[in-house]
């Protein structure tokens, strides 16, 4: 089996550059017949990864130790489910899992696309193939997932303790899907410049993938919050470490390119500036990976150092030289067919939405690489921390929040006063009343108050954009509300599903504003039966159970909570020592309110005296987090799911595939 | 002022905002990263200045208590050769910490870790003691796996 899957890696390896070779010759001698086969090679490519990956997970599954893979990201005793995730748990298996992922969502552009998209296709085919022949020549020269030891082990070494988490199962994979669906707009944008067919066929066409691709990167995020703040036991959830920011930086700029290409769609504008922003997105995504991989910048995350570092930098380079001289070749093309009217236009807004969301990009990528720029620079090396980070997306934060309520209300072109009254007076009169009572009710954190307000602004539009819609249904069609809300949404995904991604986004918000003005923490050694006050709740130790299995031994705090003189909870924070491979981890224990959690770590404990330093956190609204990122995913389910057939079909589909309008 | 200019304005306002953050938050919290060779070299110029310093734990050299204030963990931090073992002042720096000693932190040395902190009257005060990630721990117990075979 496992030769097998050498053998499928190489083949795959040939049949990419075949298909390289052929679809480029095919375009540029207008042979379909070669752009035919090299679009079969390509769904062969995919074929072959299926075997390979699925040679692996029979290794793994098979626990066949003198792979070296497997014995080291696996063991016998190790759960199934970690035995599978521990294909994406060490470097090869996750380009491996990469490359899966890559020619599958290929697989599926190809079968999609190949009569609909000639003239872009071969040109799509070909850069999705580059990507995969860097991949597959990665796998077969520089990491090899097969190799085999000189030896067989009675023992794999287990997958790391710290990843046999929940998280970890679904943590990497939606990232992956992020990053590598980040691809398939690029390879559009690629074969639009190289055809010069520069309307908006390559955005329609790659508006379902673009968003896709958004989507698990902002699940793919959240995932890894969630796993820091269950696992990790510091009571936060980000801590602008190179790897989040790795994860962050595409992020931002594939929301940016999501937001200007409505431009480009409705006004024939920034057709540059799309360009630019998928090139930087898929860029980052390949930078994110590097920075993962070549451990140039030290990261709780990285991986053992290996050989990767250079080749991914070199393959970034040439992406960027030939994208952006392909760009640059086209310019002519791309002139824009309209102008900013005015500040106050929808246009404006979302340019401005764009300007922040890139200068965040460009901050958080600043912050990463400081160290290697200072070093270069000045020969030592800097870094900043997190306060670097806050201090400049805190206010950039508020202004993309206030734009959130703006951009999707206000007028296209130029806003009157009659607009402007009618869609903004009753949110900012909210946003003002919210402030001043927070002011009133003695908050005196100025981030907070203008976080707040802005979040009541911006429900406030949306909210008012739901009502008109419905009472128009209401009045015109005669339905009830619930009908009147479900027809406004289904008839109008692409509208009201972006408005629930808002609302997700607004909680988000709220979460993140109550752990940063409002967290509380302490440190404190205690004897059992002491209590000490976090929070409105009163804590007290009662002691530390030892327990122990023949896998764990573990070490249980009891400590309980009280509100008010009355108990309301006891948790259990949580020592445990694995003993193969020998490793301590922190359990936290965790009470979890509308108002926000209750998160205890049960930091060291001495078994003489009987004391245990607790470290104690209060997360105002930490909740919101969590649940905004499901109000998320629901919105972009929304606006993603393809429409069933029209209500009010048009009469024909012109050809050249403009059906994947959202 | 015609259309373009009030909007190039905007979006250098915006431009001049970022770098303005950048700067101050750079200032802010910018802080010395050193392997434990460099901050030997010159640690009496680094006195008081947020440092962070990698180096290895020197085995047999930690020291743990228990007190009101958390766990008191003295250490010295070595280089990643010699782990600074029997060289003393030169070869390796006294390290003091109260908190929460990490799970990864091996009582008997020889872990991989990042001190945050300050340089004063010849300890290293630590601010927070990180330890490398999970991987190179992987790595060293692959060496320690082979050596057993």
């Amino acid at each position: 089996m496992v030769d097998v899957g050498s053998l499928a890696l190489a083949i795959a390896w040939v049949l990419a550059i075949y298909a390289i070779g052929m679809s480029v010759t095919g375009a540029l001698r207008r042979k379909r017949e070669f752009v035919a086969s090299a679009e079969n090679a390509s769904l062969a490519v995919w074929g072959f990864v299926v075997i390979a990956v699925a040679a692996l997970l029979h290794a793994l599954v098979t626990h066949d130790f003198n792979i070296e893979y497997v014995a080291h990201y696996s063991s016998s005793t190790l759960p199934l489910h970690y035995t599978i995730a521990a294909l994406w748990g060490g470097q090869a298996g996750s380009l491996l899992f990469w490359l899966l992922i890559l020619t599958s969502m290929g697989a599926v552009v190809i079968l999609q696309n190949r009569e609909k998209n000639r003239e872009l296709m071969p040109y799509v085919t070909a850069t999705l193939m580059v990507v995969a022949l860097f991949f597959l020549s990665m796998l077969m020269f520089i990491t090899p997932p097969f190799e085999r030891l000189a030896f067989t082990p009675a023992e794999g070494r287990d997958l790391n303790p710290l990843l046999q988490n929940y998280w970890m199962t679904i943590h990497p994979p939606s990232l992956y899907i992020g990053f590598v669906g980040c691809a398939v707009p690029f390879a559009f944008a690629m074969a639009a410049l190289a055809t010069g067919k520069l309307d908006d066929v390559w955005i329609r066409t790659t508006r379902r993938w673009t968003l896709l691709a958004w989507f698990f990167l902002s699940l793919g995020n959240l995932f890894g919050a969630e796993w820091a703040y269950l696992v990790l036991g510091w009571g936060g959830y980000w801590a602008w470490d190179p790897v989040e920011n790795a994860a962050f930086m595409p992020w931002l700029t594939c929301t940016a390119f999501l937001h200007s290409v409505m431009i480009q769609e409705k006004k024939n504008m920034l057709k540059v500036w799309n360009m630019v922003l998928v090139i930087l997105t898929f860029a980052l995504t390949l930078f994110g990976t590097f920075l993962t991989r070549s451990g140039v910048i030290s990261s709780v995350h990285s991986f053992t150092q290996s050989g990767l570092g250079p080749f991914f930098m070199s393959f970034l380079g040439v992406v960027l030289a030939v994208s952006l001289g392909l760009l640059i070749w086209r310019l002519p093309l791309l002139r824009s067919e309209n102008q900013l009217d005015s500040m106050l236009s929808r246009e404006s807004a979302f340019l401005l939405n764009n300007l922040v969301l890139v200068g965040l990009a460009f901050a958080v990528f600043w912050g990463t690489v400081f160290p290697v720029i200072s070093e270069a620079v000045r020969g030592i090396k800097i870094t900043v921390g997190p306060p670097f980070f806050n201090r400049v997306n805190a206010p950039l934060g508020m202004v993309l929040l206030f734009l959130t309520g703006v951009g999707p209300v206000i007028a296209w072109r130029r806003a009157s006063a009659r607009n402007l009254q009618k869609n903004f007076l009753i949110p900012l009169a909210l946003g003002f009343v919210t402030g001043i009572t927070l002011f009133a009710a003695g908050v005196r954190h100025y981030y907070a108050i203008v976080s707040f307000s802005l979040c009541a602004f911006v429900m406030a539009t949306i909210v008012m954009e739901f009502y008109r819609g419905v009472s128009a249904r209401r009045a015109m069609v005669g339905e009830n509300v619930a009908t009147a809300l479900m027809h406004l949404i289904s008839k109008n995904r692409r509208r009201y599903g972006g408005y629930i991604i808002h609302v997700g986004i607004v909680m988000m918000f709220l979460a993140i504003t109550g752990t940063s003005a409002f967290k509380q923490e302490q440190q404190i050694t205690v004897k059992p039966g002491d209590s000490f006050p976090l929070g409105g709740y009163t804590l007290r130790y009662e002691g530390v159970e030892p327990r122990e299995t023949p896998h764990i031994a573990y070490l249980t705090a009891r400590i309980v909570v009280l509100k008010d003189g009355k108990q309301v909870d006891t948790l259990h924070p949580e020592k445990r020592f694995y003993k193969k491979p020998e490793q301590p981890t922190t359990e936290v224990a965790i009470r979890s309110t509308l108002g926000g959690d209750l998160y205890l770590v049960l930091g060291s404990y001495d078994n003489a005296s009987r004391m245990a330093t607790i470290q104690a956190y209060v997360n105002p609204l930490i909740g919101f987090l969590w649940w905004g990122g499901i109000i998320l995913a629901l919105g972009t389910g929304i606006t993603i799911w393809p429409a069933r057939v029209p209500v009010r079909a048009p009469a024909y589909v012109p050809a050249g595939g403009r059906t994947e309008e959202t | 002022m015609n259309r373009k200019a009030r909007f190039l304005v905007a979006a250098l306002l915006l431009v001049g905002a970022v770098v303005y953050l950048m700067y101050t938050g750079v200032q802010k919290s910018a802080v010395y990263y050193l392997t434990i060779e460099e901050f030997l070299a010159k640690k009496e110029t680094l006195a008081n200045e947020g440092i962070r310093v990698a180096g290895r734990v020197t085995p047999g050299s930690v020291t743990k208590k228990m007190t009101a204030a958390g766990e008191e963990l003295n250490f010295r931090l070595g280089d990643f050769k010699t782990d600074g073992d029997g060289g003393g002042d030169a070869k390796s720096v006294a390290v003091y910490f109260v908190g929460v000693t990490p799970d990864m932190f091996k009582a008997e040395g020889g872990s991989d870790v990042i001190i945050e902190g300050k340089y004063r009257g010849g300890v290293l005060h630590a601010q927070s003691v990180l330890t490398s990630c999970p991987s190179k721990y992987e790595a060293e117990a692959t060496g320690a796996q082979a050596a057993a075979k």
